[in-house]
């Protein structure tokens, strides 16, 4: 018994003494001089490897994107630091001649790698002969694709000459969330094959250069250049933290201890949950919004997507019965506590969405009319932000905005309002009916719909499915979650193998309006025969010769032209009429700050940048922050 | 001597048709499944930046080349079992070009350390406090504590972790709640490293006991019952020996065999890796290794790990079976 109480007594002292040991505690890297953010990649399974042009070799988010490396432009999917459009390797925008067949590169003198050497056009033709000769490389497809020849006619300046004409050929090189990063020339030209070249220690551009990093892959730490006046990012001033840490925090649980044991400055993503927990326990949280729903919308689109070539689909006043069945309320409630943006179209109301698209659409959404056969509706209710707004206030109470411009910044600018009945004489008018408490096809069979969510994987998505899985069957329709996760589902979502699926096949800028990042190839050139392996991101597999039409116009006229927000608007417009997918709502990311160290985050009123750490973008953060106790 | 050497020589035949069909099953199981390692590593490529059907088609192409996925299903197989046969797993397919057999080396020492430890330590403690409580059975300590550990026993493993972290990572933080060492730590300070490892292996550890005792504490109490009732031991206690002597001489020796081929067990175990513990406390070991592999269709590395482990247990198997008959008489060595 003697021995028991001296193990309680021994425990107690081993624990006592170890407290100082759990708080990080870097040697020679002082906590007030570094920000510490969440990898959501995990634990780097070869952590030596920093060579980004190998496909899906390494880590990507462990600051090596994000503070290493740099290409020719930015886009913000915010307001950016000087604006959405930053040029930051090339001086100036892209310059095409007036078919899109070549586009000239004016680049930045006065940038140099972390190693001393000066960046010059070399690299950037290297970068792009080096992946075109050695096909399986990250952007070799694309490369070889596009540019016949590549050179620099006179210094400082690299003229692509193109296979054919391409008016977003920019776009390679343009970080939306990464682009085609330079390779140092004179460091890859001394490897043996640069496909398998680890690049260890990486030579950085950015104005951090590699600290040290865990053999484990837990952690990276980057430190700032003593020359951050000769990278890109420098002209906008000098970054605050000395010490970049990107460090696998573990599961949400253990983000949200984390951060309130302050350390971890930046949560890349939790659930609504972990963020209510914290915005009630932490003092020192900052958020995008600093009230509900506090997530920064994400330009990437959530909506229950169809499979086109599922004969069940193909009539549209199915899919707009479908649509009329969901209360976007309950499915808002049930996925994100309420904390969604919703869209009724499709593009994510986020960055200058809004802007260029949601507000300039609201007179034509309210008038848009539909003929179920037996009546004609108006679908549209623009007060669902405000319905959401009354339902939160008396448990939120002052966290929900009062202010109407705010309420429809956080909560979206309406949805289509729940008709059953319009959704019963949609489904008759296609030849369904209804007997007892069940709807039929027009063959006679049950109608049935599987609507596959990603389960654990995706838990807010998934959510949000089975909720609208629920609204369908009060409905009489015989409808089913099934759960694919994490590979399963790219797998299927990529053969067709599924009838609906909660998911986003729309990804935009944000900050600008041009929608060919996704749009291109929703062209019907590129849908796949059912069956066969359906190439991103037209997951829907739809063709549509108007939309065709959209697209080729796009491909047409310049990245800038204003002729791409009305292509855009008539995107929107049809997207609203054929409805191949049922837009749901922005997917919001709940980013936590905290501000113990640091301050100058972004956020929805100072929103120079995406606050969310793994893209590219986040490096416009680092000239921001500054230290929170000096 | 002649009858035992027949019987390690079937032995070691079943000990290689156990592994040669256990990896067979493993390369069907992975190789059958939906997940095709190309269209991850596409898909992981192509998520967030921009692209063309047209360039994917490529990719495709070109990734199938450099994983060396082309060839008939017969030619891929023939080429694996050439490849296992020499120790070589091929190149991981989510962390190209690395070698499978690099990434679970380092991940082997993390888990073998962590599990051999708490094996170990849950084992002795179990056992000890098991068979003091089966011999000094109106002990309320003892009683207190198999109330205690029968308690936990049952507990799902993850809840006791957790309450774990929140304990001693949030409530009072005096452990670290995650990775295998502190961030940037001086790994040529041994000693120091050393240590370090252990404070981050108090959580993990603890956890794998709490649960794991129970079983050990029930089994040896339940051994040691039985014995004391032994004429053996009733004579020794109306000779007046000494009662430690009984207990350590008499009882707990004789109890220990079948609990010490439970520990063998456990032991060739080890390199399955503790999948859940390492998840939960972000243990950088070969069960975290397994699991990103199974979520990336990474299966040149699940083949790697699930062949090492398949090797190990089967190994410890054998290892018992050619020992049984040397340390005890009545096993025979049929």
């Amino acid at each position: 018994m003697r021995i028991l109480r001296l193990l309680t007594v021994a425990t107690g002292l081993a624990l006592a003494a170890t407290t100082a040991m759990s708080q990080t505690n870097v040697p020679g890297v002082p906590r007030n001089e570094t920000i510490i953010l969440e990898n959501p990649e995990g634990t780097i399974k070869n952590p030596g490897w920093f060579n980004i042009w190998t496909i899906n070799a390494g880590g990507q988010y462990t600051g090596l994107h994000q503070l290493a490396l740099d290409t020719l432009w930015y886009i913000d999917p915010e307001r950016g630091l000087d604006g959405v459009w930053e040029n930051s390797l090339a001086a100036e925008k892209p310059i095409y001649n007036a078919d899109f067949t070549e586009m000239t590169v004016k680049l930045r003198p006065g940038i140099y790698w972390s190693d001393g050497v000066e960046f010059t056009p070399d690299d950037l033709i290297y970068t792009v002969e080096t992946q075109i000769k050695n096909p399986g490389m990250r952007w070799s497809a694309l490369l070889a694709l596009n540019v016949e020849s590549v050179s620099s006619p006179e210094p400082w300046t690299v003229v692509f000459k193109l296979k054919k004409p391409n008016s977003r050929f920019h776009s390679l090189f343009t970080v939306r969330f990464n682009a085609i990063w330079i390779m140092p020339k004179h460091v890859f030209e001394k490897a043996a094959d640069p496909q398998r070249f680890d690049f260890n220690p990486p030579v950085s551009l950015g104005a951090y250069k590699i600290h040290s990093f865990d053999p484990d892959g837990k952690w990276y730490i980057w430190q700032k250049r003593d020359d951050w006046q000769r990278t890109t990012l420098g002209r906008y001033g000098e970054p605050g933290p000395k010490y970049a840490a990107y460090i696998d925090p573990g599961p949400p649980d253990k983000r949200v201890i984390a951060q309130l044991n302050h350390n971890l400055d930046v949560v890349h993503d939790i659930a609504p949950e972990g963020m209510f927990t914290l915005t009630k326990q932490s003092p020192s949280l900052k958020t995008w919004f600093p009230n509900f729903p506090f997530a920064h919308p994400d330009p990437t689109l959530p909506s229950v997507i169809f499979n086109m070539q599922n004969p069940a689909f193909q009539n549209r006043d199915v899919r707009w019965a479908l649509a009329l069945l969901i209360d976007v309320k309950a499915v808002s409630m049930a996925s994100y506590r309420g904390a969604a943006t919703l869209s009724p179209i499709g593009i994510p109301p986020t960055g200058t969405h809004p802007d260029d698209y949601h507000i300039p659409l609201q007179e034509w959404l309210a008038s848009y009319e539909i003929d179920t056969g037996k009546s004609k509706i108006k679908p549209y209710d623009p007060t669902i932000g405000n319905q959401i707004a009354d339902m939160l206030r008396p448990t939120m109470k002052d966290q929900i905005p009062t202010d109407p411009a705010e309420i429809r910044k956080a909560f979206g600018y309406g949805w289509w309002k729940p008709n059953p009945q319009a959704a019963t004489e949609l489904l008759e008018k296609a030849g369904y009916t209804k007997r007892g408490n069940a709807w039929y096809t027009p063959d006679g069979k049950p109608f049935s719909i599987k609507l596959m969510v990603e389960g654990d994987s995706r838990p807010i998505l998934t959510r949000a499915g089975t909720m609208i899985v629920q609204q369908w069957r009060q409905f009489g329709i015989d409808a089913k979650t099934e759960v694919a996760q994490g590979t399963t589902m790219l797998d299927r979502r990529i053969a067709g193998d599924f009838e609906t699926l909660i998911s986003w096949s729309v990804e935009t800028y944000g900050g600008h309006p041009d929608l060919s990042f996704f749009l291109d190839s929703w062209h019907s050139q590129f849908v796949a025969a059912p069956g066969k392996t359906q190439s991103p991101r037209n997951w829907q597999r739809w063709s549509n010769p108007e939309l065709d039409k959209i697209i080729e116009e796009v491909r047409r006229i310049s990245f800038d032209d204003k002729r791409t927000v009305e292509l855009g608007r008539d995107y929107a417009k049809l997207i609203v009429r054929e409805m191949p997918i049922i837009p749901l709502m922005a997917y919001n990311v709940f980013t936590a700050m905290d501000e113990t160290y640091w301050t100058g985050y972004p956020t929805a009123e100072n929103p120079y940048a995406n606050p969310v750490p793994n893209w590219g973008n986040s490096r416009s953060m680092m000239v921001k922050l500054k230290p929170k106790q000096p | 001597m002649r009858a035992y050497l027949t019987y390690l020589s079937k032995r070691l035949v079943q000990f290689a048709v156990v592994v040669f069909v256990g990896i067979n099953i493993t390369y069907l199981v992975t190789h059958m499944t939906p997940i095709n390692p190309v269209e991850q590593s596409i898909s992981a490529a192509t998520t967030y930046g921009a692209t063309s059907p047209e360039a994917i088609e490529m990719m495709r192409q070109s990734l199938r080349q450099l994983y060396g996925l082309e060839g008939t299903p017969w030619e891929q197989y023939v080429s694996f079992w050439k490849r296992v046969l020499v120790g070589d797993f091929g190149p991981s397919l989510s962390a190209f070009p690395t070698p499978v057999s690099q990434l679970i080396l380092r991940a082997l020492p993390w888990t073998v350390g962590l599990l051999l430890v708490s094996t170990l330590l849950t084992w002795i403690l179990g056992n000890l406090l098991g068979g003091l409580a089966g011999y000094y059975r109106n002990s309320r300590i003892l009683k207190a504590f198999g109330v205690l550990s029968m308690g936990i026993h049952p507990i799902p493993y993850y809840v006791v972790a957790f309450v774990l972290l929140i304990i001693f990572g949030f409530l009072w933080p005096v452990l670290p709640i995650s990775g295998g060492a502190t961030m940037a730590s001086d790994r040529s300070n041994t000693l120091a490293f050393a240590l370090d490892v252990v404070v981050h292996s108090i959580l993990p550890v603890l956890s794998l006991m709490a649960v794991g005792i129970g079983g050990w504490f029930m089994g040896m109490r339940a051994l040691v019952s039985n014995i004391v009732t032994e004429d053996y031991v009733v004579y020794a206690e109306l000779a007046g020996v000494n009662r430690g002597k009984i207990l350590r001489s008499y009882v707990m020796r004789n109890a220990l065999g079948p609990q010490v081929t439970g520990l063998a067990l456990q032991l060739g175990a080890i390199f399955n890796g503790a999948i859940i513990t390492e998840q939960v406390f972000g243990y950088p070991g070969v069960g975290s290794l397994l699991i990103s592999a199974v979520h990336a269709g990474d299966y040149s590395l699940v083949l790697g790990i699930t062949t090492v482990s398949i090797v190990a247990v089967s190994a410890t198997v054998l290892l018992i079976d050619l020992l049984y008959p040397l340390i005890d008489p009545r096993v025979e060595a049929r």
